[in-house]
């Protein structure tokens, strides 16, 4: 297959365009944004060949580099390779189209906006760019993790972007500690990986999920430390899950998502849309094979992701920027998807990724251009009535946006709609954790609805509140170009999977389950993972009309986005989310989550760290600096013995002398 | 025939008193001659057994020992001048500034 050949240059693409911003962009027209340009463009158009090629019913799962191999028995290979089937392929495209616009918006949001700096930042972007592809290719758990730290170092790069301000290297430090408490699990996952399969390849002949499998079904023993396999294989995906948390922003490790706002928003909407936070539920189909063996891991997944969703949904309400609404309704979303992979939607969940990626790559563009107009002030409340100022953005943003508060027919109610669906139907099976997820989840529709168009409202209805708002600055082509791409992907991009219109009218709509569900490599195939969900989890599903769950959603959806209206399309609004009181406050301040995080650090860490510091200054070093003091006081008295004075030494030389004398004298026995 | 032990004795005395030299004096000058007698107290020991077994080989050790002192000498009047420039004097226990 010709374009398998290729694959490897849909990551070293970026990477080249990192090393010329790098050391050539300050000689490059445009501070080295044309490179990142064509690299993601030759990204894109790669991928879209391996896409076809994919779509052929081929798949590729190779080793291209080993850099460690193991000698003898019981050791572990390491390797780099590539592993393309149709998640990948689809998650190629995601990446690199989603790259491709956000380096062309960059053009107007960085350039036109006079930046210094930017071979540096499109460096970034382009090293950015390269770690993702890179990990969604990796063809085993710990290429992918090293993809993934990469990940999240150029995230650290990027949001600490304005380094001289006093916000983003905070805020970078904050994204790269938090995500690396969860990436510490992640590491402890992938050596348990390693220890128990001797192997971390995703797919193929004795990859660690079907090993897994065959052990669970007794065919095969692998070494799980004294635990029952079960158990031990839970423990293993939640260890992996750590980073999943910690990556795609799920309660408790959300914390750093909002402030990762700093950075400029071309770099949160690659963060949001297709790097970063996508890596993390990425990980999790990536290796679905092996989370759909354990419900207990499955369990957990859904009712974090469901919580996270719900929890998320109500900090956006009350917020004042328009990226921390759209910060919040990211961490909401990727719940949404957590809950679908938990809840035995994979394709579910691979389809709210998708959608998500695409709309929510559009808001963030969206508010790019606004804040442009707004000359940087991110304030809603400054804002007003920008919707006949600027139509190009009204209109794609207000695309985005009914695809993010799900209504119909955009985008974003059909993945989520399903989404929803499979956690109803398999929890209904009789799974109450799933129920609850599936609860927490409808609620949150209600209130991403509200939040989303209170946002609209507040931005584009209305009187101007401000003078800036009446006469905003005006964007240009490389702004609306993007925008215009996103708004049509993010109206049209549900047609791939309309599963309730399939089931009402019959005609055959469920493009992206047919794409998951068949491939070359069988054991990554949906058709597997529901066979592993119902011989291992025990999933089932209850028979739930797929329009009617669809409706209530979709009811919600527009009673929140109805409140919004009532509330906030009007000319003047009013802040209405003051009556909430205390609640108000609570949710503003995000539940305290960042102070409590902060007592967790300074009132528990803290204390433990200074008694093992203590340990180790007192008990280890004091053990160390005595023997040494031992020799060196030793030394200060015997270097006494080095007077200088020639004399001494001859009589020193003399005495030895002597004493060698006397000494072989008496062992020879001359005296006796 | 002189008896072998009268050159040992003789070479015995007279490294003694190269040794005594060195242990007692403080000119640098002094020094230099007490290594020439223990030098040739050596020589006498090497002469004096090249003789008793009439075996050639001590004698040339000998020249070569001169000849090294001779050396010796060389390199130790730089020494010592070295000494006097940097001191005033050529007294050996003035220069301690090598030590701890």
């Amino acid at each position: 297959m010709a374009a398998f050949d290729y694959a490897p240059a849909i990551v070293l693409l970026p990477f080249v365009s990192f090393l010329v911003a790098l050391a050539g962009g300050r000689y490059l027209p445009k501070g080295g944004a044309f490179g990142g340009i064509a690299a993601t463009a030759g990204s894109l158009l790669l991928s879209a060949w391996v896409f076809l090629t994919v779509s052929d019913g081929n798949a590729y799962n190779e080793t291209l580099y080993t850099w460690a191999a193991g000698v003898g028995e019981g050791t572990t290979t390491l390797t780099f390779g590539l592993l393309l089937d149709p998640l990948a392929a689809m998650m190629l495209l995601i990446v690199s189209l989603v790259s491709l616009l956000v380096h062309v918006f960059s053009l107007g949001y960085m350039n036109d906006e006079g930046e210094t700096g930017l071979p540096r930042y499109y460096a970034g972007l382009g090293l950015f760019t390269a770690s993702m592809l890179g990990f969604v290719v990796a063809d085993n758990l710990l290429m992918a993790f090293m993809f993934f730290e990469l990940v999240g170092l150029c995230s650290y790069l990027l949001i600490g972007f304005w380094f001289r301000q006093e916000g983003p290297p905070s805020a970078a430090k904050k994204a790269f500690l938090v995500t690396r408490f969860g990436d510490y699990f992640f590491l402890v996952g992938v050596v348990a990986v390693f220890a128990t399969f001797g192997t971390a390849k995703f797919a193929g002949e004795g990859s660690f999920p079907v090993l897994a499998e065959e052990a669970l079904r007794g065919g095969t023993e692998v070494s799980t430390f004294g635990f029952a396999p079960e158990t031990w294989f839970t423990i293993v995906g939640l260890l992996i899950l750590g980073g999943v948390i910690g990556k795609s922003a799920q309660f408790p490790l959300h914390t750093w998502l909002p402030d990762a706002m700093e950075g400029p928003t071309p770099v949160s909407a690659l963060i949001h849309a297709a790097t970063m936070v996508a890596a993390g539920v990425y990980l999790v189909a990536r290796m679905y094979g092996f989370y759909a063996l354990s419900p207990t891991a499955l369990g957990i997944i859904a009712l974090v992701g469901g919580f996270t969703a719900l929890v998320a949904a109500t900090m956006g309400v009350v917020k004042r920027e328009i990226k921390q609404v759209l910060a919040y309704s990211t961490i909401s979303q990727y719940g949404y998807m957590m809950l679908g992979l938990g809840a035995g939607g994979y394709v579910a969940a691979t389809f709210h990724l998708l959608t998500h990626a695409f709309f929510k790559a559009l808001l963030f563009l969206g508010a790019g251009a606004v804040i442009i107009a707004m000359h940087h002030d991110e304030d809603m409340w400054n804002m007003g009535g920008l919707k006949d100022r600027m139509p190009v953005t009204y209109y794609t943003f207000l695309s985005g946006s009914l695809a993010l508060a799900g209504i119909v027919p955009f985008a974003g109610f059909w993945s989520k709609d399903e989404v929803l669906y499979e956690a109803l139907v398999h929890g209904l099976a009789g799974s109450p954790l799933l129920l609850a997820g599936y609860a927490m989840g409808l609620v949150a529709v209600f209130f991403t609805g509200f939040y989303t168009f209170r946002m609209v409202f507040l931005t584009f209805h209305g009187e101007p509140r401000t003078d800036v708002a009446r006469d905003p600055h005006g964007v240009r082509w490389n702004v609306k170009g993007p925008l215009v791409v996103l708004g049509i992907l993010a109206a049209t991009i549900g047609f791939v999977n309309m599963v309730p219109v399939q089931d009402l009218t019959g005609i055959h709509l469920e493009f992206l389950h047919d794409w998951l569900a068949h491939g070359e490599i069988s054991a990554l195939t949906a058709e597997h993972y529901g066979e592993l969900l119902h011989d291992f989890a025990g999933y089932s599903a209850a028979d739930v009309a797929s329009y009617v769950a669809g409706a209530v959603s979709l009811a919600l959806a527009l009673a929140g986005a109805g409140a919004a209206h009532v509330l906030y399309n009007v000319p003047d609004p009013d802040e209405h989310t003051e009556k909430l009181g205390a609640v108000k406050t609570l949710w503003y301040n995000n539940y305290y989550q960042d102070e409590y995080q902060v007592w967790l650090a300074q009132s528990v860490v803290l204390p433990v760290a200074r008694l093992a510091d203590k340990f180790d200054q007192g008990v280890i070093d004091g053990v160390v600096n005595g023997v040494s003091s031992v020799s060196l006081f030793a030394g200060s008295r015997i270097r006494r013995v080095q007077t200088g004075d020639v004399t001494n030494y001859a009589v020193l030389l003399t005495l030895g002398l002597t004493a060698l004398l006397v000494v072989f004298g008496l062992m020879g026995g001359w005296f006796a | 025939m002189v008896p072998v032990q009268w050159y040992l004795l003789l070479a015995a005395a007279v490294f003694c008193i190269g040794l005594f030299g060195i242990l007692t004096r403080r000119n640098a000058l002094l020094f230099l001659m007490s290594v020439e007698l223990m030098l040739n107290a050596a020589n006498i020991n090497l002469v004096a057994f090249s003789a008793y077994w009439g075996n050639v080989t001590g004698q040339t050790f000998s020249l070569f020992t001169m000849a090294l002192a001779a050396a010796e000498v060389a390199v130790g009047i730089g020494i010592i001048l070295v000494l006097y420039r940097n001191f005033g004097d050529i007294d050996v226990t003035l220069a301690k500034e090598m030590r701890w």
